[in-house]
């Protein structure tokens, strides 16, 4: 029978021989069911209207400022010479590394059978879509003239009789960023459609089964369904997994490639795939800290997961700042002047506060997180993750803005200072996040049933396979 | 079950409660040689492929089948794209370059891969399929909570009714259930396909209305939703426009901007005239040479520019205040005097060399200046003011004096070093029409003539009397070459103030170089002369 066996609530003791429970309490199949159904079945709660009423307006003003930029130009921008990228592209940096954690835990997870992934990957994998949307949207407005932003692609044009580029790591990151989104959606949404079919087995109104019946494609769990989806599944990972070291490898080259001081270094890949990754599990800590303690998923999204997340936070932040490390080394190392500069002037120069403020969130508040107390306390890890993605925020500033505004001719150095439009834009597409993330908790199941049944009953097995000893 | 009918029959389905139960349940069914099985579960149950003898999936072949279309198509569009079809140069590097291909090449078989694996996915499975007849038993439901379900088709070659269930009951299956065909249509409601028919033909019209633009003429304006910068109210240098309350197309230059050049050395270093002398006989004309080459102006606005349009004396400066670049080289005349030439003509050549338009009182001795030469090197003609233009424009100009006090003296200490670098900026900037030798003889001259180019004034040579230094000072030399004549562009953009002067003591060693008696040769160096034949 379905009934798991009854844990304790830690279940953050490794005991050798033993596998940690990844589902607490007396779980059955149908409770998973129940747990996660309930959310999207049952009205929304205050809070829920109340999140979803301040993020929609964020989102709407959002909207109204990239009409307002189309219609005024992009000189409503902070964007001044030389520094013509500014908060865009630093909130599209931004924003791409989010994404990261999402298809890390559903993919390279899922390739090193580390099942406790089960529970937070669907939110995860939202989340990546998402935060893709909201970093898409800053490029393409960022073109200037975004109503020809198709000209990026590489079709048999009639008004420019040219192609693009290719060698160029600007188009190389519109493949990357667009491949990234479409294989994250088709991850997300396939993982999605056993789920979807249990929501429509489940609905009692006919639109609503109908709805839901469309979206899960007919499934019915057929064993031989089951046997091509899971290769799908496993396929699907392997691909998505050097996919997403690859796109912000990419996204890197857009200044690795360039002769601006402080950004031609080699080290650009490997130091933002792990700032990614880093990002990303803090805003996946971020989402799922409140919704599992709003949403009464304890027991499925547990202190272990917490655990291993943390973990994980601190390995990434380690490792960015061994970067952080690595770049004044080189520039040393290297005895190029104007790169020695550029990292002097990134410390000590104007935007002292944006370099110390990204070291202290990024590199020395996940250090806390080498307590396992600390580790556990879902309000304390909530906070550092909010300070690790206000760390990651600035990196990205640090890299863009303080490179750009002085590079190597002291004339034509300038200050940077954002605009209204800029700080209404960053705010918003926050806006936009958190409007499609609460639409997402509202209408699509939050946890993996699937595989978290799976997981349970692999437990259960365990557990009969101990008992019988 | 007084409707079970063995036609409507399509299966048998039985439930379980454990995945355990439904293994051996499988394996039993297996067994005993159904092979149109298949077990429904909430989630994917290890073991059951085995269980039930389902073969393995051809899917990944379809994905690899996916990759290695991304992987071609990715290439062959770059090569030809960027090599073939609009080959990009760029800084020598190779058209058809593959490592700078790799990562749309990676991204896209990816994607085709991933699209090979997903899509694959549902093809295979028959995906999406709304109808189904299982769909009708609403236990089945169940199917997606907690239930496991084992089911026997009626297709099945072994299938008879009894048997199945007793097979299905010995299996420990519980709720047995005949699932009936589904007789009701599978087509999709008339409300569906109506409505995505009329979407379907008004999604044509946009493209119809643009397809029919394309190859329609119009004699209506274009359609602009955003302007582009095409309607820009921008205006020509020298004109006047409303973008500003002053009227003026040219912006001045900010107050307090410092003279790039000129306030190292005083007035006489940039205009080679001496300007103290010049101010006894023309103070006017001193005074402007004082404020574009010595030192910052008074006052913001200098005398005599009118806001709009700026007099003709300053031809290549906007009408600022405090133009960076020294302008040409001020025409005697007050602004007032001269006749106002058109713009345009203004910055490459200035209207004439000095015109020094107050009638002389002297005899009229012929001018210092321009015997142009024809392009042999014979003996000069005699000096006609610019024989060659003026018999191309203008009638014979008369022949006027210039009262300029030209500095007689290189203000440069002629070294050695001061010679060789104007030669070297002699070859860069000057042989090209004049010749090495200075004979007027460069390439430019040649092949003007050669292609007998009728707007060309063959440059002057070096070795004419009328420019040695006792009739073409050093001052006005300099001048010249700041400041251009006839042709001749001014080249105070491109040379150095010091590098002109070393240009104007090079061609006085030039001139020397052809027109030098035995006695101006070092004692030490007479013996390697070579007397003429």
């Amino acid at each position: 029978m379905a009934i798991a066996v009854t844990n304790s609530l830690d279940n953050t003791v490794e005991r050798p021989g033993d596998r940690a429970p990844l589902v607490l309490g007396n779980t059955t199949y149908h409770n998973i069911t129940e747990s996660v159904c309930r959310i999207a079945e049952t009205p929304p709660s205050k809070l829920w209207f109340f999140g979803f009423f301040i993020a929609s307006s964020l989102a709407t003003m959002f909207g109204l400022l990239i009409a307002y930029l189309l219609y005024m130009g992009v000189g409503v921008w902070g964007n001044r010479s030389p520094v013509f990228w500014g908060w865009p592209i630093v909130n599209f940096v931004f924003w791409v590394g989010i994404g990261h954690a999402g298809t890390l835990i559903s993919a390279i997870l899922f390739l090193f059978r580390q099942e406790w992934r089960t529970s937070i990957n669907r939110a995860a994998e939202a989340m990546t879509i998402f935060a893709v949307v909201c970093a898409g949207t800053f490029p393409g407005i960022h073109v200037g003239r975004a109503w020809l932003a198709f000209w990026l692609a590489p079709y048999p044009s009639l008004n420019l009789w040219m192609w693009p580029q290719f060698r160029s790591p600007l188009l190389w990151d519109v493949f990357a960023v667009s491949t990234y989104g479409t294989v994250s959606l088709l991850f997300w949404y396939m993982g999605m459609i056993p789920d979807l079919a249990t929501f429509r087995d489940r609905s009692k109104n006919k639109w609503r089964r109908m709805a839901y019946g469309i979206l899960s494609l007919g499934w019915c769990g057929s064993s031989r369904h089951w046997m091509r989806y899971e290769k799908a599944y496993a396929l699907l990972a392997a691909l998505a997994a050097p996919l997403v070291l690859s796109v912000h490898t990419i996204v890197s080259f857009d200044f690795a490639v360039s002769q601006v001081p402080g950004w031609h270094t080699t080290i650009f890949p490997p130091y933002f795939v792990a700032g990614a990754i880093f990002s990303g599990f803090a805003m996946v800590l971020t989402l799922m800290i409140p919704a599992r303690s709003i949403f009464k998923l304890e027991h499925l999204i547990t202190i272990r997961h917490l655990d291993n997340m943390c973990k994980i936070i601190l390995a990434t932040g380690t490792i960015v700042g061994l970067a952080y490390g690595t770049e004044f080394f080189i520039a040393w190392y290297g005895q190029v002047p104007a790169e020695q500069f550029a990292f002097i002037n990134r410390a000590f120069g104007p935007y002292w506060w944006a370099y110390w403020t990204m070291v202290t969130c990024n590199v020395v508040s996940p250090q806390l997180f080498w307590f396992k107390r600390l580790r556990n306390d879902p309000k304390l890890i909530f906070i550092i993750t909010i300070f690790v993605n206000i760390g990651m925020w600035f990196e990205r500033f640090v890299i863009v803005v303080t490179s750009l505004s002085r590079d190597y001719l002291p004339s034509a150095w300038k200050y940077f200072s954002p605009t209204w439009v800029d700080w209404g834009m960053l705010v918003g597409s926050f806006g936009l996040f958190f409007t499609l993330f609460l639409l997402f908790c509202r209408f699509m199941p939050v946890i993996n049933m699937a595989e978290t049944k799976a997981t349970l009953s692999h437990q259960l097995r365990h557990a009969n396979e101990h008992a019988s000893h | 079950m007084s409707a079970e009918n063995a036609k409507h029959i399509h299966g048998y389905m039985a439930e379980f409660t454990s995945v355990d139960a439904l293994l051996a349940a499988c394996r039993r069914v297996r067994d005993a040689g159904y092979t149109k099985t298949d077990a429904y579960t909430p989630f994917p149950v290890h073991g059951i492929d085995e269980a039930l003898g389902i073969k393995p999936t051809a899917l990944p072949w379809i994905a690899l089948g996916g990759g290695l279309t991304g992987t071609i198509t990715a290439i062959s569009m770059q090569i030809w794209m960027n090599g073939i079809n609009y080959p990009y140069i760029i800084s020598g590097k190779p058209y058809i370059s593959l490592p700078a291909f790799i990562p749309v090449t990676f991204e896209l078989t990816i994607l085709l891969a991933s699209f090979g694996a997903f899509f694959g996915m549902l093809i295979l499975n028959k995906l999406p399929r709304f109808s189904n007849p299982l769909f009708t038993n609403s236990r089945f439901d169940g199917a997606t909570d907690d239930k496991f379900f084992l089911y026997i088709a009626a297709d099945d070659p072994r299938f008879k009714a009894d048997g199945v269930k007793r097979l299905l009951t010995d299996a420990g299956g519980g709720a047995i259930d005949a699932v009936m065909d589904d007789e009701s249509s599978d087509k999709l409601p008339r409300a569906f396909v109506t409505i995505a028919g009329v979407l379907a033909m008004l999604s044509i019209v946009p493209l119809l209305i643009a397809a029919r633009m394309r190859v329609t003429n119009s004699s209506s304006p274009r359609f602009h939703i955003f302007y582009d910068m095409d309607f820009s109210p921008a205006k020509d240098a020298q004109k006047s426009t409303t973008l500003f309350a002053d009227g003026r197309a040219m912006r001045t230059d900010v107050p307090g901007t410092v003279i790039h050049s000129g306030s190292e050395f005083g007035p006489d270093y940039y205009s080679g005239i001496d300007v103290d002398a010049l101010a006894k006989i023309d103070p006017a004309r001193a005074e402007r040479l004082v404020r574009f080459n010595g030192q910052l102006p008074q006052d913001g606005e200098p005398t005599g520019n009118p806001p709009v349009t700026p007099p003709a004396d300053e031809p290549v400066t906007p009408p600022a205040d405090e133009p960076v670049t020294p302008p040409a080289d001020e025409p005697v005349t007050p602004p007032a005097d001269e006749p106002v030439t058109p713009p345009a003509d203004e910055p490459v050549t200035p209207p004439a060399d000095e015109p020094v338009t107050p009638p002389a009182d002297e005899p009229v001795t012929p001018p210092a200046d321009e015997p142009v030469t024809p392009p042999a090197d014979e003996p000069v003609t005699p000096p006609a003011d610019e024989p060659v233009a003026a018999t191309a424009e203008t009638p014979a100009a008369p022949a006027v004096v210039d009262t300029t006090p030209w500095l007689t003296e290189n203000p440069l200490e002629v070294t050695r070093a001061t010679l060789e670098k104007g030669q070297t900026q002699f070859n860069i900037y000057c042989a090209v029409c004049h010749g090495q030798n200075g004979r007027g003889r460069g390439l430019v001259n040649e092949r003007a003539q050669k292609i007998q180019a009728t707007s060309w004034v063959p440059p002057s040579s070096m070795h004419q009397p009328q420019l040695y230094d006792d009739k073409y000072p050093d001052g006005k030399l300099f001048s010249t070459i700041s400041n251009g004549i006839r042709k001749m562009p001014g080249y105070s953009s491109q040379i150095k103030a010091a590098d002109r002067w070393a240009i104007v003591a090079y061609v006085r060693a030039l001139q020397l170089s052809q027109n030098a008696s035995e006695e101006d040769v070092p004692l030490s160096a007479r013996d390697a002369i070579v007397p003429a034949p």
